[in-house]
């Protein structure tokens, strides 16, 4: 039976082009050119690379709303097979709890999935915490922060890349996966797939599709809230101004501080 | 694994009681972050006069129980089982959550790091509560009990703060290197309970097939930081900035934008996605001082600015300003350190 390999994108706002609504401290996005996060495109390569080796489905999933289709197109156009939009108006304003536990029942409507990929983090609020999430309420086995993920035999083995060090570790499925961002070169999508994509379309679920109460997610059912906006926090230095012919003074005032030490420790 | 269901918030939040630290460890030792959080819980801890709470999770935790302790936890809960030798997410899960469940933190905080931010995620589903990722600033408000977490937002060129008023513990991970290590206290007592753990066969699915520890550098413990940005224009200017940090003992560090072009590699990446760091001294050498890089380097004791720009927003974070193009003043720090050394070498 083919492998099923579910993968999550977000679509985010490219750069800086996005401002925050003083009154509702949410981003507002219609001013900014949209991408997909560039740790999910990681994502989705990673799933790819398994499915080039074996017989496999890859499901790209996102939760927001229509406007996110032409990136879902273009995740099939690159190779995946069948692309799922959660969308409902009643999901604005979710923090990663509620988050999690839609994009997680949607995976659990699928039933039959074996491994779930997520980017490390998004670029827009890089929390982190959904992949984890999703493997806490699908009950699943969770490798985060990977590089480099290959399956056999019902089991993942990942390569973790952490502050200290790089640990691989072996998961039985069903398993989640967090890829990491610069981890592989994403493939270009082909016209072939992209015209095959264009005649399967896109699988449109609501709440009510994947068995959510309206009132389990959205901003009142999330656990956490953004209470204002603060300006950056400024440290103000004395900003000191150096001619270059006072360098050697400075040097010297540093040496004396201590600050540069002419000698190693 | 947790219930498919939404958050419920608890009746009574106010049976919550005391700030929980998670401190995460690694080849037997508490991390740097760990130390961290110990710091900031125990400030907290005594602003509304609660008890801070470590947990610490590991194969031989004796010592590091007593780290916990005399870096400033009140109580410390050690966790042991030769299975707990590295992290693993779900075994980990559940003692942390188990935690949660038996001592009804107000507050858990949870070190930055990788391992920890898997850790927390996981453990805020499972205990149906609130998680702020990246702070900045945490703290509580004594009056109401009421987690301040404040962490730089899109853009980053402002700051939000996020509460977690109804649901309990409330949550937050900063990243390594946000906070300074508090004091070490030889004296000061604490109460301690180390429990042994039996695992069952279906927490320990993920098994650990090797570990390989990574060479390089770590910036982040360099008194000394050269860091270059885009002005340095390409690659090649990122040999002068390693030579004058080698000159002075330390490393170099970039920006953002330096290790996207591939310039440098991401180690060495100072800022709000790369590396936090607190040097001696910090010699930002054609960086402009987006918020991003800022949040990296802002509690770095010295700073030197090297600027075209006489108004870079650098420079308003720097306590002494060079304006002038880095090819031209690099060498004269380079030329000049060279002479203080060949003194030295002749006395």
């Amino acid at each position: 039976m083919a492998l099923h390999l579910v993968v999550l994108i977000k679509v985010v706002p490219d750069g800086k082009e996005v401002f925050v609504d003083p009154v509702t401290f949410t981003l507002n996005r219609s001013m900014a050119t949209n991408i997909i996060n560039p740790a999910d495109e990681n994502a989705l390569e990673a799933a790819l690379q398994i499915k080039d080796k074996m017989d496999a489905k890859i499901t790209v999933m996102t939760m927001a709303p229509p406007f996110a289709e032409p990136f879902l197109m273009e995740c099939m156009s690159r190779g995946a097979d069948e692309a799922v939009l959660i969308s409902d108006r009643a999901v604005a304003g979710s923090d990663t709890y509620p988050t999690s536990l839609t994009v997680a029942a949607a995976i659990r409507k699928m039933g039959d999935v074996d491994i779930v990929f997520a980017g490390e983090k998004t670029s827009d609020s890089s929390t982190g915490h959904v992949g984890p999430g999703v493997a806490e309420f699908i009950g699943a086995e969770l490798a985060s922060y990977s590089r480099k993920v290959t399956y056999e035999d019902g089991y993942v083995i990942a390569e973790r890349e952490l502050e200290n060090g790089v640990e691989e570790v072996r998961i039985p499925t069903p398993a989640v996966v967090t890829i990491l961002t610069d981890s592989n070169d994403p493939r270009r999508a082909t016209l072939r797939k992209k015209i095959d994509a264009m005649k399967k379309g896109i699988i449109t679920w609501s709440l009510a599709d994947i068995n959510i109460p309206a009132d389990w997610v959205g901003l009142r059912s999330s656990p956490t809230v953004v209470k204002k906006m603060l300006p950056f926090p400024r440290k103000d230095r004395k900003a000191e101004k150096i001619e270059k012919d006072k360098i050697p003074e400075l040097i010297d005032n540093l040496v004396k501080a201590g600050v540069i030490k002419l000698e190693a420790e | 694994m947790a219930d498919m269901k939404k958050a419920e918030p608890p009746k009574d939040p106010s049976q919550y009681k005391g700030i929980m630290v998670y401190l995460d460890s690694f080849d037997g030792s508490l991390t740097r972050a760990a130390h961290e959080m110990i710091g900031v819980g125990r400030k907290m801890a005594d602003k509304v006069k609660e008890p801070c709470i470590g947990v610490v999770i590991g194969d031989r935790v004796a010592s590091m129980v007593d780290d916990a302790g005399k870096y400033g936890c009140d109580e410390v809960y050690g966790f042991e089982s030769p299975d707990l030798s590295m992290y693993r997410s779900r075994p980990f899960t559940d003692i942390l959550s188990g935690m949660v469940f038996e001592k009804k933190p107000n507050i858990l905080i949870v070190p930055g790091t990788k391992n920890g931010r898997d850790l927390a995620a996981r453990t805020a589903v499972r205990v149906q509560s609130g998680l702020t990722a990246d702070c900045m600033e945490i703290d509580v408000e004594p009056e109401t009990d009421i987690l301040i977490a404040r962490r730089p937002d899109y853009g980053d060129s402002t700051m939000s703060e996020i509460r977690c008023e109804k649901h309990r513990p409330q949550m937050a991970t900063s990243r390594p290197g946000t906070f300074e290590v508090p004091p070490y206290d030889d004296k000061r007592t604490f109460k301690k309970e180390i429990r042994k753990v039996d695992l069952k066969k279906e927490q320990l699915r993920e098994e650990i097939l090797s570990f390989k520890p990574k060479g390089g550098e770590d910036i982040t413990v360099s008194k000394v930081l050269v860091s270059g940005g885009l002005g340095m224009g390409n690659a090649e200017g990122l040999k002068l900035i390693e030579q004058l940090a080698e000159l002075m003992g330390g490393s170099y560090g970039v920006t953002r934008p330096v290790a996207d072009l591939g310039w440098a590699p991401r180690d060495h990446q100072v800022g709000q996605t790369g590396k936090i760091v607190r040097p001696d001294l910090y010699i930002a050498a054609g960086i402009s001082g987006k918020p991003q890089h800022i949040v990296g380097m802002m509690d770095s004791k010295t700073v030197i600015a090297v600027n075209k720009d006489p108004e870079a927003e650098i420079t308003k974070y720097s306590d002494y300003v060079i304006n002038g193009d880095l090819y031209e003043i690099l060498p004269v720090f380079i030329e000049e350190l060279k002479k203080r050394k060949q003194g030295k070498g002749r006395k």
